[in-house]
């Protein structure tokens, strides 16, 4: 039972990871949270849910929510930030918040407010006592992949150090040569995709999607994210899984009333005791805190 | 190789820079001083492209559009910032690449990187460490060795020797004065000026925004009237 809850946990912890990672590429960059990633992710998911529903395999699906989401980030940027760059940092969040609602209004006008039902996909396996879908393996392996994806663009090539360079100082990123503009928009597709992956890996695993899934998820994954650290991706990766398992057993063992309690409870535990969070290293290598 | 007309730049209602003339020849080292707020480090971003202005400046023969701070870098453009502008959260080696970002050469410029850790051996042995834990002196030679690394044809020092110990200083100015042998074409803002003008071969002395007198190093060091109020009386 207690193994059970755990791989559980590690599944949902998965997708915090994901989405905790989509918020901190742009908050890393630019110091702002892009409220919309939690929508994109449940836009992810709708897309996701309707292809799979039409007959299309899950890489098409993937594709297509990863697209879907990249293409809305681009908008959001081009119309929410863009404009607001220059206004205090609140602005721009604002704006997002903007656009989140409205895509949940968009999400309740096209697939309507009720949960949508999809058969649980793909086979049951079991192992001894626990039980493990093909999709709860999916997320769990395209989180790793994923993660390990983002690390190694963000450490290792040109284009991340250009990334982190705007990142700690736009200006002398600038003088060095690198568009910070062109960058900005780089960080938000990155972000929008990732979010947009997760939702539809999530929306498949749970078979059903409602249009509040964004915040549902998207609201915990940025308890995550100040759990881990917001400039640290490892922080993500020890986070998620973390709040995940947390989570599964605080509704197992302490009822469903109190999960939110804990998860948010532990964020706020964090931003008093130690903002920098829990894999936040020394000052020094430390942007601005959330 | 650049040409400056009737220069202006404000922030809001304060005007940084009025109506200033300047030109620099290839290959020349060239001096702006002047005291805190007289327009030099203005100048100097302005050509970086960091700043709006109006008036004219144009490198090589082509008028620079202002605030394309990306675009002047690949055209031969490299500032080293007030400050230094080290990336304090890379390491000494990751800000070196990023002195190559713009380089197409790809193999020519990694190796360049490495010569550039040979010829500044304290920058090799710190290689993997946070540049941020680099000495205020040693933060300085990364600053100039990553702008050197986008093999830049006119190279604009801001303020390099701020914040620097004296002996440091003398190092500083001794490399600078060699760059007039690897055939670089230089800005050199500062307020030293005394020290400054041995090493280069023209000045333009700046106060409130405006150029009151330029010439030869040599013919400035010998203007009384230069002597008094910019070298600090007699000399």
């Amino acid at each position: 039972m207690l193994i059970q809850q755990l791989v559980n946990g590690l599944t949902l912890g998965a997708v915090y990871t994901l989405l905790a990672l989509s918020f901190s590429l742009v908050m890393g960059i630019l110091g702002i949270l892009n409220l919309a990633i939690a929508e994109l992710f449940m836009i992810g998911g709708y897309l996701g849910f309707t292809l799979i529903q039409a007959g299309f395999p899950l890489p098409v699906a993937v594709l297509a929510g990863m697209t879907g989401a990249a293409v809305i980030a681009i908008v959001i940027e081009k119309v929410g930030y863009q404009p607001l760059r220059d206004a205090p940092l609140v602005t721009p969040m604002l704006s997002t918040l903007g656009f989140s609602i409205i895509l949940q209004n968009i999400a309740t006008n096209i697939w309507g407010s009720d949960p949508l039902q999809l058969p649980i996909y793909g086979d049951q396996y079991t192992l001894g006592p626990v039980n493990i879908g093909e999709m709860q393996l999916l997320v769990l392996g395209a989180t790793v992949v994923l993660v390990a994806l983002v690390a190694y663009i963000v450490q290792k090539t040109p284009m991340g150090r250009a990334l982190r360079a705007v990142a700690e100082n736009r200006e002398v990123a600038r003088i060095l040569g690198v568009s910070a503009d062109r960058l900005t928009m780089l960080a938000f597709i990155l972000s929008g995709s990732l979010a947009g992956v997760a939702g539809v890996l999530i929306a498949l695993h749970y078979g059903a999607i409602t249009p509040y899934l964004g915040v549902e998820i998207g609201l915990k994954a940025i308890a995550v994210m100040v759990i881990g650290g917001t400039r640290q991706i490892w922080g993500a990766l020890v986070a998620g899984p973390l709040i995940g398992i947390a989570e599964v057993l605080t509704v197992a063992y302490g009822g469903s009333q109190v999960r939110d309690f804990v998860v948010y409870g532990f964020m706020i535990l964090i931003l008093l005791l130690r903002p920098q969070g829990l894999l936040g290293g020394a000052r020094s290598d430390q942007g601005q805190r959330v | 190789m650049l040409t400056i007309k009737g220069l202006e730049v404000r922030y809001g209602a304060i005007t940084a820079v009025r109506g200033v003339d300047l030109e620099i020849k290839k290959g020349e080292i060239v001096a702006l001083l002047g005291a805190n707020g007289a327009g030099k480090s203005t100048i100097a971003r302005s050509i970086a492209g960091l700043l709006p202005f109006q008036g004219e400046i144009a490198f090589e023969g082509e008028k620079l559009t202002p605030g394309t701070a990306e675009k002047n870098l690949r055209r031969g453009i490299a500032l080293v910032p007030e400050g230094r502008g080290i990336l304090a959260r890379m390491t000494v080696h990751e800000n070196l690449l990023m002195g190559i970002y713009t380089r197409p050469d790809k193999a020519e410029a990694m190796a360049d990187v490495g010569r550039m850790l040979e010829r500044f051996p304290i920058l090799g042995k710190r290689r993997d460490g946070l540049a941020s834990l680099l000495s205020g002196g040693e933060q300085q030679m990364l600053a100039i060795g990553r702008a050197l690394l986008s093999k830049p044809k006119l190279l604009l020092l801001d303020e390099p020797s701020l914040g620097l110990a004296p002996l440091m200083t003398d190092t500083l100015f001794k490399m600078i004065a060699q760059f007039r042998d690897e055939g670089l074409t230089v800005l050199l803002v500062e307020q030293k000026a005394r020290q400054t003008l041995k090493i280069v071969d023209r000045a333009y002395l700046l106060e409130t925004g405006r150029v009151v007198t330029s010439g030869t190093a040599e013919a400035l060091i010998n203007d009384p009237t230069v002597s008094d109020a910019f070298l600090g009386g007699t000399h």
